[in-house]
């Protein structure tokens, strides 16, 4: 392994990792909101767990309700700071509430989080809570942009958004028939070079979500997008596209941009 | 180049697949060790994985795929370059009994941190003394409970046994616990406070070194010295130090984010702080037990004198303890054992 240290920068939501070996990668920052849920349910978790144990604590003392107070008071303290610490130490970086919202909590570097790191970030919970509410963590984790609370910051981790990935299906519309733009090799080259990711995501995320737009909101939004298309990115025939609807030129423009590969094959 | 990501998926995607295959079998382990045949393997994949993440990036359009590599990429590259600690370790309870020299050797170590936390509590000290001294409208500020402000009447309630309801053993008990946790949590936040380069962590030494000289003063002048060393010194030689090695963790940890730049061996720095931490700890356990059971039982009950020298007795022994165990052994490992921040 290389001793050299990994590169990072963050933008607004995720954290790019350039490895010794020239590898780059991104990971996306979890933020503050879904953090918040995290620990609420976690909250609810140590008191439940507190709760149980204490009355069976009551129980065992009955007769000695002192001792008993004197065991769910220390009890309540030291399972308050381990909980977190333990589970994000061997549990790979995630407590229930984290791994329940697809949250993990690694070293800043891209790596996984160490058990000293864990105790710290938890430890520091004391001064990212003051003076209610974990004001001063909330704050910390609102005007850095890696999104750490002071506790991250001691322990050098971040948290991180995991939802479940799976290889990309084969859509649909890189799978049809007869796509009209193929016919426009060289539009539809053009489409392809000059539309940027983000334009070719938004496309994409506009046709995945048909029927969760109203009708006119989807309408609106596919009409704006095609018109977009058309006139600034690559304007393919007037009498071709007089033939489509909205939709369909957006379908066709996916297909050309997600996978449909006749176009380079015209070209190889 | 224009990708042609039908056929590239295609062919790499049974690749991905073995490195994912390959990745769940690694999390799923305990210990989460690799034999010398998976990490060739791990190695090999990865390295195709992020051949592959280079070239959707550069010459594909088609997020969803360059988001699952960079995943898949991610998850290879820690497993490879970063080996956890195992969970058996955890059971292992001589690891755990380390504790009880490796407190009082990053103790020396750090000393020159206690020496800081020392002078600026007797700054404090010297300040709440001469002001309930010199100035009588002093010690209604400094000391806002009662049972502070007037001696007399203090000392005859308890000589005379009238928190007899707080003796019984129940209570002490349930007394203890509440004593430890808020102490606990007074230390912690003396450590932690560090994060603001040392700042709140010298305010908060200073405010506990105002209380403690207002009230030495207070009881003295009023000819109650002998109850109050009684009453303060069988925790008091624990709970202060405590609190001063709390802030000596603070203040180390204010030089370390000072000096992360320079500093990287980070793990080993947190290491010191984490330690200092459980030490001062134990060490506020043992307090809290004092205070509940035995502190608060005076004279006729404890003559004032076995008090005084059982609270200095404890004072030696913890002397001892912080000044010389471990030593040797410290000594012998110097070299090897000084951390980054202190050469």
């Amino acid at each position: 392994m290389t001793g050299s240290q990994p590169m990072r920068w963050a933008t607004t939501a995720e954290l790019t990792i350039a490895t010794p070996e020239g590898v780059l990668f991104r990971l996306p920052l979890a933020g503050p909101a879904s953090r918040l849920y995290a620990m609420l349910l976690d909250i609810a978790i140590v008191l439940g767990t507190v709760n149980g144990i204490g009355l069976l604590i009551y129980w065992i003392f009955a007769k000695a309700p002192g001792f008993g107070v004197m065991v769910i008071t220390l009890a309540e303290f030291a399972i308050g700071f381990a909980y977190g610490a333990l589970l994000e130490g061997f549990w790979n970086g995630q407590t229930i509430g984290k791994r329940l919202f697809h949250l993990r909590v690694i070293d800043q570097s891209g790596l996984t989080l160490r058990i000293e790191q864990a105790w710290v970030r938890n430890l520091m919970r004391v001064f990212d809570a003051l003076p209610f509410a974990y004001l001063v963590g909330g704050l910390s984790v609102l005007s850095n942009p890696l999104m750490q609370r002071f506790g991250d910051r001691v322990a050098g981790t971040l948290v991180i958004r995991q939802s479940p990935l799976v290889a990309p299906g084969e859509e649909f519309w890189t799978h049809q028939k007869y796509n009209s733009f193929m016919d426009y090799p060289t539009v539809a080259m053009k489409l392809r070079r000059a539309a940027t990711p983000e334009l070719a995501s938004l496309i994409q995320d506009a046709l995945r979500r048909r029927n969760e737009l109203a009708s006119y909101a989807r309408r609106e939004i596919y009409r704006e997008l095609a018109a977009y298309l058309q006139t600034e990115i690559s304007p393919f025939p007037d009498e071709l596209v007089e033939m489509l609807s909205d939709e369909q030129y957006l379908i066709n423009a996916a297909g050309v941009l997600f996978g449909d590969q006749r176009l380079s094959r015209l070209h190889g | 180049m224009i990708l042609d990501l039908e056929r590239f998926q295609t062919q790499a995607g049974p690749r991905w697949s073995n490195l994912e295959s390959l990745l769940v079998a690694i999390e799923g382990r305990p210990d989460r060790r690799l034999n010398p045949v998976e990490a060739e393997q791990l190695q090999e994949l990865y390295a195709q994985a992020a051949v592959d993440l280079n070239r959707v990036t550069h010459g594909a359009l088609a997020p969803e795929l360059r988001q699952y590599l960079e995943r898949l990429v991610a998850r290879a590259y820690t497993e490879l370059h970063y080996v956890p600690p195992t969970r058996s370790e955890l059971w292992q309870p001589r690891r755990w009994l380390r504790i009880f020299t490796l407190f009082p050797e990053t103790f020396r170590r750090q000393s020159r941190y206690f020496a800081l936390s020392m002078l600026i509590t007797l700054l404090g000290c010297a300040l709440g003394g001469l002001a309930v001294r010199y100035d009588p409208a002093a010690v209604d500020v400094l000391l806002p409970a009662n049972y502070l402000r007037n001696p007399a009447q203090r000392v005859h309630e308890e000589e005379q046994a009238k928190n007899q309801d707080r003796h019984s053993t129940q209570a002490e008990a349930a007394f203890s616990a509440q004593l430890i946790r808020h102490n606990v949590e007074v230390a912690m936040l003396a450590a932690a406070l560090g994060v603001t380069f040392g700042i709140g962590t010298a305010l908060l030494l200073f405010e506990n070194g105002v209380l403690l000289g207002a009230v030495a003063v207070r009881y003295t002048q009023q000819g109650f010295g002998l109850f109050m060393s009684a009453w303060l010194l069988p925790h008091g030689v624990f709970e202060i130090p405590s609190i001063l090695i709390a802030g000596q963790a603070g203040f180390y940890l204010a030089r370390v984010l000072l000096r992360r730049r320079e500093d990287r061996d980070v793990r080993q720095s947190m290491r010191e702080w984490l330690v200092l931490i459980a030490g001062t700890a134990m060490m506020l356990a043992w307090a809290g037990v004092m205070e509940a059971f035995f502190s608060q039982h005076h004279e006729p009950v404890l003559p004032y004198w076995f008090k005084v020298a059982f609270g200095g007795a404890e004072l030696a022994l913890l002397t001892v303890y912080l000044v010389l165990i471990g030593r040797r052994k410290t000594d012998a490992e110097a070299d090897n054992r000084v951390p980054a921040e202190t050469k």
